[in-house]
């Protein structure tokens, strides 16, 4: 199991973050103390009542660690890819838009 | 904290630890002992270690003859007395560590009542364990619970030799498909769909949102083409006449499948969060239910709709619907397609068989919203008119036939989690829907769709709703399964609460392995199966991988015929571990005399730069 592979993933700290967006399929939150930012899955937030805009958010969670120096090019293609079909369309509603 | 006389004697053949520090020349009475239910997370943590400990049964009524501390393990050389281990007798099932090692034993051992085993190493009494036990005819020690099997299925039957009743029918006529052509019509000639071209601005006009659309014919040539991530693959098929789902007549394509890709005209793509977008044979598991077949040609579409809608719930609802413009024109030319051209005809039977174990099947789909849905009953299979999202229905439990599922009663807009997602032609070729069909031991009174909303109370409110749903029902056994993992894994636990707590065994399925790790658990959650086949347990990104399959299907079914039949189904080691999996299907093999073919994993697939680094 890959979990083998992190040297410090047994330092599990509890977080604490505030809900600033929330979307038919996401959930976005700022972690306090400017530490940063990440939107989830409805399906991954364990909610009592209806997520909200300004609820405030627990969890335990530890250091991403990197896991080696090797680029995979596969997903550096990827978003390669990505980027410059955004960039495409981007231009294209622009255009339009004009 | 001591434990009673009670927890001692069912905990009679696990480790036995002090409490709390005991004065030399105690006698060892349950009082003095720790409950081993903790003992696990105290292991992994290194706080304990069980070597040479003795068993409960054996330290009992023994004299200390040295002055220990709280949570030191007894071993033979600080006791006077002991007692010799009666045989590890069957009672074992409560608590997993002792149960762990026998069971993951290769198959040959006679695992007494060979059990099945799924585990699930997260969270508080969670593990999971599967049995194939009653069938596990593995040896002496497993004789009484052959014996046991037999009579579940002889013990119903005899009673009521009844009949099987044929409730309806349905026919199922394949048109092979080999090539597929743009025309100026949409027409099937011989073997060759034209697909119209054109078509693609009614498709765009067809809803406001879309506002491009793309088609491409993939063939199996090109299969290693980079494509966007994959929301859908449908099967093409309609109904002949006036006939509603799950009755009737479907006429069916073979060799060709839709598939829906899209983005927001940013490029973003719809219900982005990390997903299956790269080579196509890279990154669909061929021939899972819900996958296309190796060889089989895609009518792929790819629907732009407007910027920022792709997390809306309007956004992905659009794409499915106007996608389906495409697959209604081929569906009208198909209903006029000439008897000659039929390649296979098949018939599903509903058939219900009184004296028979009945059970049912719960079937919790994805209802948080966005693509987190899915559109029940359309008029036409994997349609989209006459059809209701099942969130706007409150997610609450529908009632269909094994026939309506298996004839497209589900158009599923399939939440992201590539590997575990039922796409819409899972449930076209659900395995355990036909699996619990022919088995001639059971009989499948129904299947139970209901939703998983996004908070707790609702999801309570439905999970109830089921309960009293399978009560009316008058069942002997369930089966719970879910897809994905979770927040749904709440409610996926409530629906097996519900239906424990009202005597039905239930056996619940789902990918959890590593990553699908349940987040909580219950009395009632004994009997799982585990949909995992990736080789780490995780998420792979592969289309369709952790999907439940016909293997995963014999397993629930080899389980609940042991639970209904009364016999135990052992508990799981606390941690993940596949081998829990290979030992019961082995036993299953060996108790019915049939091969059980597992199919492949992630790891026959091309192998992209990224899982070879990253997850092998």
């Amino acid at each position: 199991m890959n979990n083998e592979r992190l040297h410090y993933g047994d330092k599990i700290i509890y977080m604490e973050g505030v809900v600033v967006d929330v979307d038919d399929c996401s959930i976005s939150v700022d972690l306090k103390g400017r530490l940063g930012f990440f939107k989830a899955p409805k399906r991954m937030f364990i909610c009592d009542t209806e997520p909200k805009v300004g609820q405030e958010i627990g969890w335990n969670m530890s250091f991403p660690e990197q896991l080696g120096p090797e680029i995979n090019e596969k997903y550096v293609s990827n978003i390669e890819k990505e980027r410059r079909k955004q960039e495409e369309m981007r231009t294209r509603l622009d255009n339009k838009e004009v | 904290m001591s434990i009673t006389a009670e927890t001692a004697k069912e905990h009679a053949h696990d480790p036995a630890v002090l409490c709390c520090r005991a004065e030399a020349g105690i006698t060892i009475e349950p009082a003095n002992l720790e409950d081993p239910a903790i003992f696990d997370d105290l292991v992994d943590s290194g706080l304990l270690s069980l070597d040479g400990c003795l068993t409960i049964e054996e330290v009992l009524g023994a004299k200390l003859t040295k002055t220990c501390d709280s949570l030191c393990p007894l071993t033979a050389d600080v006791l006077d007395g002991v007692k010799a281990p009666s045989a590890p007798a069957e009672e074992e099932e409560e608590e997993a560590a002792p149960a762990a090692a026998p069971v993951a034993a290769p198959a040959a051992a006679p695992v007494a009542g060979g059990v099945m085993k799924i585990h699930i190493g997260e969270g508080k009494d969670i593990d999971l364990e599967i049995p194939v036990g009653a069938l596990g005819a593995g040896g002496a020690a497993a004789v009484a619970v052959p014996a046991g099997a037999e009579s579940t299925v002889a013990g119903a039957a005899p009673a009521e030799a009844e009949e099987e009743k044929v409730v309806r029918t349905l026919t199922r006529k394949h048109f092979n498909i080999t090539e597929v052509k743009r025309g100026p019509e949409t027409k099937i000639e011989g073997t060759t769909l034209y697909i119209r071209e054109g078509i693609e601005q009614e498709v765009i006009d067809n809803q406001e949102l879309v506002k491009d659309f793309h088609l491409e014919i993939i063939t199996p040539e090109n299969y290693h083409t980079y494509s966007e991530t994959i929301m859908d693959v449908q099967p093409i098929a309609t109904k002949e006449g006036d006939a509603d789902l799950g009755t009737g007549v479907t006429r069916v394509l073979d060799g060709v499948v839709m598939m829906l890709t899209g983005t927001d005209e940013d490029g973003v793509q719809i219900g982005e969060f990390g997903s299956s977008e790269g080579y196509l044979d890279e990154n669909i598991m061929w021939n899972r239910p819900g996958c296309p077949d190796k060889g089989e040609i895609f009518i792929k579409g790819n629907i732009v709709i407007q910027e920022k809608t792709n997390m809306e719930r309007r956004g992905p609802m659009a794409a499915h619907t106007a996608f389906d413009v495409i697959t209604q024109e081929i569906r009208e030319v198909m209903k006029e397609l000439d008897e000659s051209l039929v390649s296979d005809t098949e018939e599903l039977k509903q058939v219900r068989r009184p004296g028979k174990k009945k059970v049912v099947i719960v079937k919790e789909i994805m209802g948080q919203g966005a693509m987190h849905d899915n559109f029940i009953l359309p008029v036409e299979p994997v349609g989209i008119l006459g059809a209701r999202a099942n969130v706007d229905l409150g997610n609450v439990p529908v009632c269909v036939s094994p026939l309506e599922v298996l004839d497209g009663c589900i158009h599923a807009l399939t939440c992201i989690g590539p590997a575990s997602k039922e796409m819409s032609r899972h449930y076209w070729r659900e395995p355990l829907v036909l699996e619990a069909l022919h088995d001639p031991e059971v009989d499948l009174c129904g299947v139970v769709f209901v939703g998983s909303p996004q908070i707790n109370a609702e999801k309570f409110y439905v999970s109830k709703r089921v309960g009293h749903t399978v009560e009316m029902m008058d069942v002997d056994g369930a089966f719970v399964t879910t897809e994905g993992f979770g927040n749904n894994h709440i409610d996926f636990a409530s629906h097996i609460e519900q239906i424990g707590m009202r005597g039905v065994p239930v056996v619940g399925m789902s990918y959890c392995a590593v990553q699908g790790a349940l987040v909580v658990g219950n009395k009632h959650m004994t009997y799982m199966v585990d949909n995992n086949k990736s080789e780490s347990g995780i998420e792979n990104e592969v289309l369709g991988c952790n999907t439940l399959c016909e293997e995963d299907a014999i397993r629930a079914l080899a389980m609940l015929k042991t639970a209904m039949g009364g016999e135990e189904v052992k508990a799981a080691e606390k941690k993940w571990n596949p081998n829990v999996k290979s030992t019961n299907v082995e036993l299953i093999e060996a108790a019915y005399g049939k091969k059980v073919d597992l199919v492949d994993n992630e790891q026959s697939l091309p192998m992209s730069q990224k899982r070879k680094e990253k997850y092998d």
